[in-house]
């Protein structure tokens, strides 16, 4: 036993100078960066457990997570980000589920979004609570998955209509999409924020949240169309005509044969483009949403919390990173998902 | 020309010369003076007159670019033709294709392609239940049994449940021709079937479609397997350079071709 362990020290010991100390240069470039993270390290911790004052975070969670939301109604707030969290769990549960279950999730997903709008806004008995009092990460995750509800069809229509033999139609979804791809997000959001409601007659009106939602669906849409129209193309021109040569009708061979594989192809690029919308929201907090980073905004205006932005930034930061990994972490789901059955 | 000298089985009561133009209902394909050229001015066909009886097998050989292929993808409108006509399973094809017409000879005529193209992202089972179910709108039950006894005929039922990428090359294509006999074809088009399999995976495909041949399906197979042609074809269609060069029996094609190209083909693959 002692001899085992000794010998299993001893090739630890090895491997450790094969890999840091393998020549004096070797050697040294590990010291200093030893030194460099140790200090560090060493540095942050002494202000997060001793300089910082996190009172500024822990007395204000609730309005973290759900901004200004009446306090009456707040559990409906809680609730769904709690279903988010439960349908998060499940589907990254490494364990096997019962079958039905599994079968379930996607629809669960899909419904993720109805039943945070009834939760949020009203239904079904509940008292309607009008969108400027929603905030927080609840308003952040509502914005991302408004927009990838909105934009991932119609990107996918963009594509399809990209590539159409109608010259009318292909010419109108190009010029669509090199527009939008050539306009900065944060001019669409101005627009849809100030200027749309300019041209709309007197007394029409719609939320904020609403054409927040459109605004980043439609910016989004011209990204997730191009990513798709990869896959399109990637698909052999031979899986067209076996699918043509099997009597399938042209709509058919799209949904039953090119756009299930076209999108397993754009899979990681998609969830790449849901993840960057994540961030994209925040720019929301300079139009006026006070959603994760406007409500931090808020509350850093609070002359009792003078100077606590380092603590709030880097709260914020472990949010948003926290949102991103999550959702990073269901596309490789899904990507495995998808691939067990397909190709190796 | 090449036409009335088909030596196929239902002859003296065709369509004669001067005839309002049909095929007759003994004949599955009928094509005269049929003209392929594709965008880039290429004529891939030139005046090609062919007939196949219902029932009938026939080989077509020839070089690579001799427009064998294009040949038989005119009759499933794959490729539109440019001039001529085109007659197949009694529905008309001309230069400006009906797209309707197109969809009505699909769902009679199968196609067997060289690279299997079969769908990745599905299953054996359903790569060969997705036409039946969806064009052909059967009960799901009943096209799943027919299915697995088809995929049983072509010996390949244990793997139903597995996806194309699991399968070798042979195995790839026997589910092919399940997937196209599953919509009960009246004509069988194969497109080089066995030149994209390693040797030894060559024999199981052909025999598959030997069984075929000897339940009666009419078929036109592109192939350069001469044993087979030998074996099992009605008749032998010799094509280079887009024209039909020579049409004869097995027997007298391959012991005493009357051409000379056909003599040069023939001394090069024998």
């Amino acid at each position: 036993m002692a001899e085992s362990s000794r010998s299993r020290r001893h090739r630890l010991l090895l491997t450790l100078r094969r890999n840091l100390f393998a020549s004096p240069l070797d050697g040294l470039i590990t010291l200093v960066l030893l030194a460099v993270c140790g200090s560090g390290l060493w540095f942050l911790m002494h202000w997060a457990l001793i300089k910082a004052d996190w009172a500024v975070v822990y007395e204000n969670v609730c309005l973290y997570f759900n901004g200004i939301f009446p306090a009456d109604h707040v559990w409906r707030s809680w609730s769904w980000l709690a279903v988010l969290a439960a349908l998060c769990g499940l589907t990254l549960w490494p364990w096997p589920l019962p079958r039905p279950l599994m079968r379930l999730l996607p629809l669960l997903w899909i419904l993720s979004l109805p039943i945070g709008l009834v939760l949020l806004a009203s239904g079904l008995g509940l008292e309607p609570v009008r969108s400027r009092f929603w905030g927080g990460l609840q308003l952040t995750l509502l914005l991302t998955l408004g927009t990838i509800a909105l934009a991932l069809p119609l990107g996918i229509l963009l594509a399809l209509g990209r590539r159409s033999s109608l010259p009318l139609l292909r010419w109108l979804c190009t010029s669509y999409i090199e527009l939008i791809r050539g306009v900065p997000l944060i001019a669409v959001l101005f627009f849809g924020q100030l200027m749309i409601p300019l041209f709309l007659p007197e007394g029409w009106t719609f939320s904020r949240v609403l054409r927040a939602v459109l605004s980043l669906g439609f910016f989004v849409a011209a990204y997730m169309a191009e990513d798709v129209r990869g896959g399109l193309q990637a698909l052999p021109r031979t899986q067209l005509e076996a699918a043509r040569s099997l009597g399938l009708s042209p709509l058919k061979t799209i949904t039953l044969v090119e756009l299930p594989q076209a999108l397993r192809i754009a899979l990681p690029a998609l969830a790449n483009q849901c993840v960057a919308s994540v961030q994209n929201t925040s720019l929301l907090a300079y139009l006026g949403l006070i959603e994760l980073l406007g409500i931090s905004r808020s509350i850093l205006a609070n002359p009792s919390y003078l100077g606590r932005h380092l603590e709030v930034y880097l709260w914020l930061a472990l949010l948003y990173w926290a949102v991103c990994i999550l959702m990073t972490s269901l596309a490789r789901r899904l990507e495995r998902t998808l691939n067990v059955t397909g190709h190796h | 020309m090449a036409a009335s000298a088909a030596p196929s089985p239902p002859s003296d009561s065709g369509a004669q010369p001067g005839d309002a133009w049909s095929a007759g209902p003994e004949l599955a394909v009928r094509s005269q003076e049929l003209d392929k050229i594709f965008s880039n001015g290429f004529q891939a066909l030139r005046k090609v007159d062919l007939a196949v009886g219902k029932g009938e097998v026939v080989v077509i050989m020839g070089p690579s670019g001799s427009g064998k292929s294009t040949l038989i993808r005119t009759f499933n409108g794959l490729e539109t033709i440019q001039g001529g006509h085109l007659e197949v399973l009694g529905h008309h094809l001309d230069a400006d294709n009906n797209q309707k017409v197109v969809s009505k000879i699909r769902r009679h005529v199968g196609m067997v392609f060289q690279q299997f193209n079969l769908f990745p992202h599905l299953s054996i089972l359903e790569n060969v239940t997705l036409a039946p179910i969806w064009v052909q709108k059967r009960d799901r039950q009943k096209v799943k049994k027919d299915a697995l006894a088809l995929l049983d005929h072509v010996g390949i039922r244990e793997q139903a449940n597995k996806y194309p990428s699991q399968l070798s090359g042979g195995q790839q294509q026997r589910v092919a021709i399940a997937r196209s006999l599953a919509l009960s074809p009246r004509l069988m088009l194969f497109d080089e079937p066995t030149s994209a399999l390693d040797p030894e995976k060559v024999k199981e495909v052909l025999e598959t479609i030997r069984t075929l041949a000897a339940e009666g399906m009419t078929m036109v197979v592109v192939t350069h397997e001469v044993g087979f042609a030998r074996e099992v074809a009605d008749r032998v269609v010799f094509m280079d350079e887009g024209m039909i060069v020579e049409e004869a029996s097995p027997q007298t094609f391959f012991t005493d071709p009357k051409e000379e190209r056909s003599k040069l083909f023939l001394s090069r693959i024998l």
